[in-house]
């Protein structure tokens, strides 16, 4: 017995020396950048924690979120002061929980959702999860997004770095066989929104596929109504309203769709509620027509193709009957 | 609770330590520990159904009991028909009441009547085949006089309900596991640590092979009309690994967890897929359940002795019953029809014994005509799964007609090159390991430092690749 556990204790602590090594190795440049101001979602809960009660409008969501809308033109065209909180594959329960944060520090009239089919899936991105996370001020608040958010895949991908960080450990993996590095060219980021000036390939366009539907991807209609409906009553609560959103695709991967379950989804999902709800794919398109360069990849907005869906934002939000600020 | 699952991870350790460290004086005290955390096991999926176990275990208790005083063959035999009425009675009331009455409504309309019947709700009770089975080869052992009746309570709880093979098997016989509930365990370091590389591999094939190709094998068989004959043939190909590496990974978790409280259960899968006939898959595929049928229902019936009409019938009815243990499904029917069809050629030209050996014994590579038979053996499995996995038999017959088309030599729509690699190395793991009891029985040949780098390798093979967390399939038989 007393080998069998020997061999089992010197098997734990290989393993938890390699994951040592790993949370090392990824959670240094993370450590490097909060340290030096760089990192991204460092920078935006310092803006929400730091500039109390000062911003009018949020929008939340995934990186098509923070890709797609300029808060500076918002600001400029309606005069108010908005602020981009979208994260990396922020999840709808993420979302919930941001929003819980986001309320004790600020008091926004308006919170703009954009939807994403795997926002509300269950293959979830935990790294970024768990990264944005970590800026929550309330330590409760991040215990509760484990816990509630994720339960016992939650506890173990926030414990295990190997399970935390699988998906970088496997893309770097597959990028020591790969010849393709793609360099960046300068983005800044815009009180959270991500001007990026980067235009997608053709080698990339010939390599779209679908858009997310119930085919390629494991939307939970469960998991996503309980968090919506959580997101609502929290909106409400706070006397502000919300607005739901579909930013825009490259028109060469809506071309090769064979179907269109995300938009059909979320426009059935709305119109049985009464928030209100604009798929920029669609919406006054005669006015707004989006060609595959004002992308930098197969789904988030170049700084082109954001002027755009951030124009056609701000007529969603008029419709709405958002005044600018002084009538606010 | 799931072998894959963090309480899991959890609950193991806690049994273990109490299991040599607290009751490790006391046999009874052991295999108290045993029902009482096998009851936690079943129970935290839903304790109301631990009733039906503990109910059936006093069944079968107190039968075994009255028939150890009883001689007379008429009463014998009437205790023998209440176990089997009782076992089957809760089987077929909660695996095929809706089953019966939906097919009995169907052949009705057929035939131009209409009559209407209440389906219920009803849940079914995980591992219930699996118990039953179990609970049944006492009563017909003790009823052969094949086994002594036991009087020991504990250990025949302990032996209706052990934890690591209650939902999904291996299908244990009371003749192999009840009598090493009444001996002393001893802890082995040898067997504890082949357990915990059998727990390895297992949780390998499960969360890395078996959930990897669930993801997509589920997108192709689900809109199985919106693709090419290749891609349904990749999906095919996929769902044959996904419940090869989901069901034996199941038993070799659950034959390692026991080695490590000391007890052995029996081999269940042997490499079915390097079988060169359909007799060899047989005899290598869910080995627990085609012996329990073998001994309990085709010998009584005469096996492959008699005239050529009752070794057809008996090949059908073992096969038969064989597809609807899995499911109350025509499709189930049919997959074991399909199966037996396969069957008989070889047992009515006498060579169904022929392929007895492990293929390509102490041989690196097979030779061309063995890769021929195994490719054509695994063909028609693949055939037969489609059936297995289908929602309907007419969606099983689409897919294979879809499947059987010119666009079967069209490049695939979905082609995971990740997922097809990481069974690349799987076959090939399993074809080095061939010879031992799983894959990597034989590893100890190894030198050190190269095995425990294998060891990290696969584990972090698994850590890495684990697929969305899906329940084992057996769970639902």
């Amino acid at each position: 017995m007393k080998k069998f556990l020997k061999q089992g204790a010197l098997g734990l602590l290989v393993f938890i020396a390699v994951n040592a090594a790993i949370a090392a190795f990824y959670e240094y440049p993370v450590y490097k950048s909060v340290k030096n101001k760089t990192n991204r979602n460092y920078l935006k809960w310092n803006d929400i924690h730091q500039n109390k009660n000062t911003y009018d409008l949020i929008v939340i969501g995934t990186s098509r979120s923070y890709a797609a809308y300029n808060p500076i033109l918002i600001d400029s065209l309606l005069n108010l002061e908005s602020y981009n909180l979208g994260t990396s594959s922020q999840d709808i329960a993420e979302t919930y929980y941001s929003l819980e944060e986001m309320f004790e520090y600020q008091n926004p009239k308006y919170i703009v959702l954009d939807l994403f089919f795997p926002a509300g899936d269950n293959a979830h991105e935990f790294y970024q999860i768990f990264s944005n996370s970590s800026f929550f001020n309330s330590t409760r608040r991040r215990f509760n997004l484990i816990s509630d958010g994720y339960g016992s895949s939650g506890f173990l991908n926030y414990s295990i770095p190997i399970i935390k960080f699988k998906n970088y450990i496997k893309q770097d993996l597959a990028g020591l066989f790969s010849e393709n590095k793609t360099l960046r060219e300068e983005h800044t980021w815009k009180k959270g929104h991500l001007h990026d000036t980067l235009t997608v390939t053709k080698e990339k366009i010939a390599q779209f596929e679908p858009i997310s539907n119930f085919e390629n991807t494991d939307f939970d209609k469960e998991r996503f109504n309980l968090y919506f409906n959580k997101i609502n009553k929290l909106i409400e609560s706070r006397n502000a309203k919300l607005i739901c959103v579909r930013a825009p695709y490259p028109p060469s991967r809506l071309a090769i769709n064979n179907n269109n379950d995300e938009g059909e989804y979320f426009k059935t999902y709305m119109d049985s509620t009464s928030i209100p709800f604009f798929d920029f794919n669609d919406f006054k398109s005669q006015n707004y027509i989006y060609k595959d360069q004002d992308f930098t990849d197969y789904h988030h907005t170049n700084y082109r193709g954001a002027k755009k869906a951030t124009l056609q934002l701000i007529e969603a939000l008029k419709q709405t009957g958002l005044q600018s600020k002084p009538n606010l | 609770m799931l072998f894959n699952s963090l309480e899991f991870f959890i609950f193991l350790p806690i049994v273990f330590v109490l299991y040599w460290f607290v009751c490790g004086k006391s046999l009874k005290l052991q295999n108290l520990l045993i029902v009482f955390a096998s009851y936690v096991f079943y129970g935290w999926w839903d304790w109301r159904f631990l009733s039906l176990i503990i109910f059936s275990s006093f069944i079968d208790y107190g039968i075994g009991v009255l028939l150890s005083k009883e001689n007379r063959v008429q009463k014998r035999k009437i205790l023998l028909w209440t176990s089997i009425c009782v076992n089957i009675g809760f089987l077929g009331f909660f695996k095929y009441y809706n089953f019966f009455v939906d097919s009995f409504v169907a052949s009705f309309s057929f035939f131009g009547s209409e009559i209407s019947a209440n389906t219920l709700n009803i849940i079914l009770p995980v591992g219930i085949s699996f118990y039953t089975f179990q609970t049944l080869s006492y009563t017909i052992d003790v009823y052969k006089k094949r086994l002594e009746p036991t009087k020991d309570i504990i250990s025949f709880f302990a032996f209706v309900s052990f934890f690591p093979q209650l939902v999904a098997g291996p299908i244990e016989r009371a003749t192999n596991l009840l009598p090493q509930f009444y001996k002393k365990r001893e802890f082995q370091y040898a067997n504890a640590v082949d357990g915990m590389r059998q727990v390895i591999w297992g949780l390998f094939k499960k969360v890395v092979i078996a959930d990897n190709c669930a993801k997509y094998a589920n997108i192709i068989f689900n809109n199985s009309d919106d693709y090419s004959g290749s891609t349904l043939l990749l999906g095919a190909f996929l769902f044959a690994f996904q419940i090869y590496g989901d069901f034996s990974g199941y038993s070799d978790i659950a034959i390692g967890i026991s080695r490590f409280f000391g007890f052995d259960l029996k081999q269940n899968f042997a490499f079915p897929y390097f079988s060169r006939d359909i007799a060899e898959f047989w005899r290598r595929w869910h080995m627990s359940l085609s012996t329990w049928f073998r001994d309990y229902i085709y010998i009584p019936l005469g096996g492959s002795r008699g005239s050529l009409n009752k070794k057809i019938r008996n090949v059908f009815v073992i096969f038969l019953v064989s597809g609807f243990w899995h499911g109350a499904n025509w499709t189930f029917v049919i997959w074991g029809g399909l199966n037996a069809l396969y069957f008989l050629p070889l047992l009515l030209t006498n060579k169904n014994r022929v392929n007895t050996d492990i293929v390509a014994q102490n041989k690196l590579l097979p030779s061309i005509r063995e890769v021929y038979q195994m490719l054509v053996t695994f063909i028609i499995t693949l055939i037969a799964w489609v059936f297995f996995r289908a929602n309907t038999v007419s969606h099983a017959l689409d897919y294979l007609h879809d499947l059987f088309s010119l666009s079967l030599f069209s490049k695939p729509e979905i082609l995971p090159l990740t997922v097809l690699g990481l069974v690349a190395i799987f076959i090939t793991i399993e074809w080095i390991g061939r010879h031992g009891k799983y894959a990597l029985e034989r590893i100890d040949n190894i030198k050190k430092p190269l095995r425990w780098s294998f060891y990290i390798v696969l584990i972090m093979l698994t850590f890495l690749f684990t697929g969305e967390e899906q329940a084992f399939i057996y769970f639902q038989f």
